[in-house]
């Protein structure tokens, strides 16, 4: 009894039980909204990064598919099919290496289930290997996409992508 | 002393069970609204519902052109033969715009192609346009995979402006005997709505001059070359 207030009190501190709600089969993203519908599907930010100069290192570049959008990933299942690509313009004391696409979700349109996508929504982050010379550097590209959404498909899009990082001894 | 003791342990008791009371209901509460947040972001990666109706994002803001009589066009196909909007009058028609790189344009294909069979003793007739980049001999495959027997025509760039932008693949005209448009639709519709589509301007009968019969014969600036 004279244990209660104290059990109470940690009970307390140690706030509400984590939730143990649905798990979701694509990461998160932000609700669709005049942005997306205005041709941007994807958005990405630029996040300064440093790595060792003169070695192979890797870069992450994530971007995020709008919701209840998904994007054709690098390898989609029909040749006819646009896949995501990331193309970059030739930097000074920058060698880069090819970039690592991640593995798509299947997906297939309510009509006919049997036909599979191989796609990327929500969240996804594309790696890229560089050697780079000491000092600040930018590279820059585009990603190519294309967006679908249920029952839709939006027309080709290039994203323009800054990937800043500092190459330190 | 005993009694003051008995008070106190009572005090903290009560104030034991509210404090689990009011943390229970706050940890219900944070749940709650967790789950809800889950499920509002939410992404089906195999979408549910059975009834196709076309859901796409960018439909509610396309402008309408039921009601007005469909643009002229002269178009060539993938064999090489131009083809004007004016040659169909009189006839019921489908317009479809579609790509290489739209999958939901495919599906429906082959659906198009069964109406057409269909309603052809109607004089229904189907005109698919290619809204694409690439080249001839690409949109000649995909539609022959697709089963498409129908004309396919290339795009010049000015009829999809003509028709709304068409920003939206697919989209589809369903175009009466007098030139109309009466039904127009963004994105993969369910089979039963696009034969009901068919069925309207399939019933629509024909009439005699007419604005609309005037616009299709004769070719607007966005369509002749």
């Amino acid at each position: 009894m004279r244990a209660l207030p104290g059990l109470l009190l940690a009970w307390m501190v140690a706030g509400p039980l984590p939730s143990t709600g649905q798990s979701l089969d694509v990461p998160l993203g932000p609700e669709p909204g005049p942005t997306a519908r205005a041709g941007a599907w994807v958005s990405y930010a630029a996040e300064p990064q440093v790595i060792l100069a003169g070695r192979m290192q890797q870069l992450t570049l994530r971007f995020q598919v709008a919701a209840g959008y998904h994007v054709n990933s690098h390898t989609p299942r029909s040749q006819f099919l646009i896949p995501t690509e990331l193309r970059l313009q030739p930097a000074d004391g920058v060698k880069p290496g090819a970039a690592a696409y991640p593995a798509g979700a299947p997906y297939s349109f309510a009509s006919a289930p049997q036909e599979k996508l191989d796609v990327y929504a929500g969240r996804f982050s594309i790696t890229l290997p560089v050697q780079a010379s000491a000092g600040e550097h930018v590279l820059h590209g585009t990603l190519r996409y294309q967006a679908c959404d249920r029952a839709s498909c939006y027309p080709p899009q290039q994203l323009a992508v800054q990937v800043p990082f500092q190459a330190r001894n | 002393m005993a009694v003051k003791r008995m008070v106190l342990v009572v005090a903290l008791m009560v104030s034991g069970i509210s404090l689990m009371l009011w943390a229970g209901w706050h940890n219900l509460r944070e749940r709650r609204l967790e789950q809800q947040q889950q499920a509002q972001r939410h992404i089906d990666l195999v979408p549910g519902g059975s009834n196709g109706s076309a859901q796409g994002g960018g439909d509610e803001q396309l402008p309408s052109l039921v009601g007005k009589p469909a643009p002229a066009f002269s178009l060539v196909t993938l064999e090489g033969k131009r083809v004007t909007l004016a040659e169909y009058k009189g006839r019921p028609l489908l317009i479809n715009f579609w790509a290489t790189w739209c999958a939901p344009c495919k599906l429906e294909m082959p659906w198009f192609e069964e109406f057409r069979t269909q309603y052809a003793p109607q004089g229904f007739e189907i005109l698919g346009i290619a809204e694409d980049d690439a080249g001839k001999d690409e949109i000649a495959k995909v539609a022959r995979q697709a089963g498409v027997t129908y004309p396919v025509l290339l795009t010049d760039g000015k009829v999809a402006p003509a028709y709304g932008g068409v920003d939206v693949l697919p989209m589809s005209f369903y175009i009466d005997r007098n030139g109309v448009i009466v039904e127009q639709t963004a994105g993969l519709g369910g089979k039963d709505e696009i034969e009901a589509n068919i069925r309207k301007v399939v019933a629509t009968p024909a009439q005699s001059g007419g604005t609309a019969t005037a616009a299709v014969a004769a070719p607007s600036a966005a369509g002749a070359q």
